[in-house]
């Protein structure tokens, strides 16, 4: 009887469980993972649509989720987002003009650095 | 080497002054601001009150869309102020956000009805492919074109310093 019982404690509720989001292969599903880290919910400060669920967060995962099973590219994925929510949504900063001076300025300075350093004039 | 480290001892923090009074001095108060301009996303969602379908094409001339739903207490502020600007004759479209259509009407039989029309756009669709985050949200549309966008409550202050400039000289109040 008490077997019974504890058999009965044991039963996770996970066992009736259903994928949130399906996909056809392994491989979408993980492209799906990866790419909610890489995009930014636009309602939050700072925090991957992963980290949200935030009514426009969870309408953009389902958005990303049937893109994927639509066979599109990653990239058509994100230029859909930052076209709707703005560039800030990419945790990964595109290398444009007007982000030069923030991809390539701490290089500029190590030159700069180190041209001092080694035309120094000892005394 | 002497005399360069002496001039950036002076230089170095004239830089990092000036960057900081250049950056922090300008007036762009408003983060919740945003003047890029985009089409008017095609669409067909349902009226609020009597559920036809109302497309992009029907909306004509220079309005606001406001996003607002019952749920939203923001909304509930800024509702006073929505009312002040349609007593002046400002075209307000209302997009109902994600809400329950009973709850809705309920929510403008007990506040009042400041929308010339109102949308009912239960699944988010339009405001997704419009770049709401939440509500309330207001845009300014000109000929089917975007032309400002603003996240969160418009208020008095707000509505001078962000939309104004924009419709200034246009007759906006004259267009209903």
């Amino acid at each position: 009887m008490l077997n019974r019982f504890l058999f009965l404690f044991f039963i996770s509720f996970s066992l009736f469980a259903e994928p949130y989001y399906e996909f056809n292969n392994n491989e979408d599903e993980k492209r799906f993972f990866s790419l909610i880290k890489e995009i930014r919910c636009p309602k939050c400060t700072s925090g991957s649509l992963a980290s949200s669920n935030a009514p426009v967060s969870e309408d953009l995962k389902k958005v990303i989720a049937e893109m994927i099973e639509d066979g599109q590219s990653d990239e058509d994925i994100k230029n859909f987002i930052s076209d709707r929510f703005g560039k800030e949504t990419l945790y990964d900063t595109p290398r444009e003009p007007n982000t030069y001076a923030l991809w390539y300025s701490p290089f500029v300075f190590l030159l700069i650095c180190l041209v001092f350093f080694f035309f120094r004039k000892k005394s | 080497m002497k005399l360069l480290l002496k001039t950036s001892i002076l230089v170095i923090p004239f830089i990092i002054f000036s960057f900081f009074y250049l950056y922090l001095s300008k007036d762009n108060s408003y983060p919740g601001a945003d003047y890029k301009n985009f089409n008017l996303p095609s669409f067909e969602l349902e009226n609020l009150y009597d559920e036809s379908l109302i497309s992009n094409n029907a909306l004509k001339g220079t309005y606001l869309i406001n996003i607002w739903a019952s749920w939203c207490i923001t909304c509930r502020i800024e509702h006073g102020f929505l009312t002040q600007l349609n007593d002046s004759n400002i075209r307000i479209v209302g997009l109902n956000y994600k809400d329950d259509r009973d709850d809705a009407i309920e929510w403008l039989v007990k506040y009042g009805n400041p929308y010339e029309t109102v949308l009912h756009d239960y699944k988010g669709s339009l405001a997704l492919d419009m770049g709401v985050t939440g509500a309330p949200e207001t845009f300014l549309v000109r000929d089917q074109m975007v032309v400002a966008h603003y996240r969160g409550e418009i208020n008095k202050m707000i509505w001078g310093d962000v939309f104004m400039p924009l419709i200034k000289g246009e007759g906006l109040a004259d267009a209903k």
